[in-house]
């Protein structure tokens, strides 16, 4: 530690953003996209594409329901779980699936899905097998290939290096507010500190707010302690004691009718006068353990549980429901996890988060590269770089560049490959970490302003292609997105163009830098207060 | 239209709080500001943000205030982007947001 406080968080605000910024890339990349989950998973379901959300999507809902169950009952009757998912505005299909048989030894076989066209009553082409939006959703928390339980407690504390990275930032940036809506472009380091600077100050609520939460969402992991003494199965205690609908029951094999459907949904609308049904599900219909459960959506209120409702399967009547007035703890959490996951956000709000997300992934990004630039700045012209040099500069470029392509790739995947292709969501997986592992191959060899450029337009084009490919391979393409109103799949082919186009002015710039002869010193552009600032 | 009143009200605050500043004042009038010019800045902001804050709250209780982060964020984007690369085209912009300020907020007193 060195001697002065101003000192000591400087030291820390390097150190501790330097050795977590690529992970963390990785989660704010992954986070933001997963924004828009259920968008991106439509897009990779062309099958979808075709469904326009219903006018009275609610008053459809009790219609819908009842003929879900009637084509369950006919389709499924010996399936352990039935499950209705009705149309919302971010996934207008229908979808009545019920559980496939369970393979020797596990618990779940997996879901049969039939999905229908609310509009018409039509049912639709099986879509392609693919993870969609879930993909990014779990890697960023799960980051895939690892066990679950490790990656998270890895997030975790990614996730507090952050926090502290943000509060000294805070801190050692003096001028962030004063320079906040100052970018002085090519001045070397002092463009880069800008960039980092207004990335992290126009978002900074976002920032703190983001990652103060994604603790908290797995804070029962970090913590369980007062759990593990209060409740004798620990958290699951707290959990069920919580949650009144977390009943389990014992499956049973002895048979009996199902309840009449209409008098449950009688139940629901009588304490639910306006509610906006989301999912319908039977668990062991057609047996005495049978049970309902009913899923509300929570609109735009800042809460994350669900309102839910638990049904006796056989004679109707009402096992539990959730609890419409929490108590203060409960509130603090579900709302600072409500806020973590935006699945609150209507378009506008959403894309206020993507905003945010960017912001973020910007923020993380002119970091890492303003730790290796300022370092190769201080070197002699003779001077050989150090081992941790290269391998912060390779760290950049696989990931500032390999992400992106990466992403490009899973999409580009997700329309090549062929449908009969077994395991096929798990190929398109492969696609993404084989083109990541490609440029960290490639990264690996060199990593100068050159592979910057090469990658760069790589990008460029990999993006244009995603939206190209799609235009090719289906029906539809970014102009009739545009004039049948489908503005989900529109804005994904836009973000795409646009972030070509960002890709092709990146390798531009890169151009006109590599055609004229570095400067040897730094202190050109250098101003008083940046000189405080880069002593870091 | 009461989203656009709140997001005009916030890029209204964020310019003055950017005109108030010495070197944004010179960048698009290309003359100093006096002090007393300066403090009118930051107490038209305040007052506009805190407008902002409270439309955003009345309207939408706590969900207002993630939009108010989120309208905060892409205010001081765009006055970033106008500020570092087209300092003369601010005077526009601020036409612009006064003129959307002026008619959501016509809309938002009749309806």
């Amino acid at each position: 530690m060195k001697e002065s406080f101003f000192r000591s968080m400087t030291w820390m605000h390097t150190w501790v953003g330097l050795l977590v910024c690529w992970l963390l890339y990785l989660i704010f990349f992954a986070g933001t996209i997963s924004f828009f989950r259920d968008e991106v998973t439509l897009w990779n379901q062309p099958a979808l594409h075709s469904i326009q959300a219903p006018q009275e999507r609610i008053a459809q809902q009790r219609e819908q329901i009842i003929a879900g169950v009637d084509y369950l009952k006919a389709t499924a009757p010996e399936s352990g779980r039935w499950g209705i998912y009705l149309p919302t505005e971010r996934e207008p299909q229908l979808n009545y699936a019920y559980e496939k048989p369970r393979p020797e030894g596990k618990r779940f076989g997996g879901w049969q899905d039939h999905y229908i066209n609310p509009t018409t009553g039509d049912s639709l082409q099986q879509p392609r097998e693919t993870k969609g939006g879930n993909f990014f959703y779990r890697l960023h928390f799960d980051l895939h290939y690892i066990d679950v339980r490790t990656a998270r407690w890895i997030v975790c504390f990614a996730s507090l290096f952050m926090l502290v990275a943000l509060i000294s930032g805070v801190v050692i940036h003096k001028r962030i507010f004063k320079d906040m809506f100052s970018f002085r472009k090519n001045k070397g380091s002092r463009s880069w500190l800008d960039g980092h600077n207004v990335s992290s100050v126009l978002a900074l609520p976002f920032h703190i707010m983001i990652t103060y939460t994604g603790l908290i969402t797995l804070i029962f992991m970090l913590f369980p302690y007062p759990a593990m003494t209060a409740y004798d199965d620990g958290v699951r205690g707290l959990f069920n004691d919580v949650t009144p609908t977390n009943v389990r029951t014992k499956s049973s094999d002895v048979a009996a009718p199902l309840t009449p459907i209409d008098s449950v949904l009688d139940q629901i609308y009588t304490n639910w006068p306006n509610a906006d049904l989301t999912r319908f599900s039977i668990k062991d219909p057609n047996k005495t353990s049978a049970t309902i459960t009913v899923r509300a959506s929570t609109g735009t209120l800042v809460r994350d549980q669900t309102p839910t409702m638990l049904f006796n399967g056989v004679d109707g009547s009402l096992i539990a429901k959730s609890v419409d007035e929490y108590s203060s703890t409960e509130v603090f959490y579900d709302s600072l996890t409500a806020l973590h996951t935006g699945r609150l956000a209507n378009p506008l709000l959403r894309w206020l988060y993507f905003l945010c997300g960017i912001a973020g992934c910007i923020m993380i990004a002119t970091g890492c590269i303003m730790w290796a630039k300022r370092i190769r700045e201080r070197m002699k012209k003779d001077q050989k770089a150090s081992f941790g040099l290269k391998l912060v500069e390779g760290l950049n470029l696989a990931t500032l560049m390999g992400l992106p392509l990466a992403t490009c790739a899973f999409f580009i995947a997700n329309r090549l490959l062929p449908l009969s292709l077994t395991q096929r969501a798990d190929k398109e997986i492969l696609a993404f970490f084989i083109a990541w592992l490609a440029v960290a191959l490639f990264s690996l060899f060199k990593r100068a302003k050159m592979q910057w450029y090469l990658l760069a337009w790589v990008n460029a084009v990999a993006c244009i292609s995603v939206p190209l490919i799609n235009a090719l391979t289906t029906k539809g393409n970014i102009v009739s997105y545009l004039l049948n109103s489908q503005w989900a799949l529109f804005s994904f082919d836009l973000v795409c163009l646009v972030c070509a186009l960002l890709f092709a002015l990146q390798a531009k710039k890169l151009r006109t830098q590599l055609h004229t002869p570095t400067p040897t010193t730094r202190s050109n552009h250098v101003t008083k207060n940046s000189l405080v600032e880069q002593k870091a | 239209m009461t989203e656009l009143l709140q997001f005009s009200l916030c890029l209204l605050a964020f310019n003055c709080f950017a005109l108030a500043k010495f070197n944004h004042y010179r960048d698009v009038f290309k003359a100093r500001p006096s002090q007393k010019q300066s403090q009118q800045f930051l107490i038209a902001a305040w007052i506009s943000i805190l407008l902002s804050l409270l439309l955003c709250v009345i309207k939408h209780q706590g969900y207002g205030g993630l939009l108010f982060c989120g309208y905060m964020a892409l205010s001081v984007l765009l006055l970033m982007i106008f500020y570092s690369f087209k300092p003369s085209w601010v005077k526009h912009m601020s036409v612009l947001n006064v003129v959307l300020l002026l008619l959501s907020g016509s809309y938002f007193v009749v309806y």
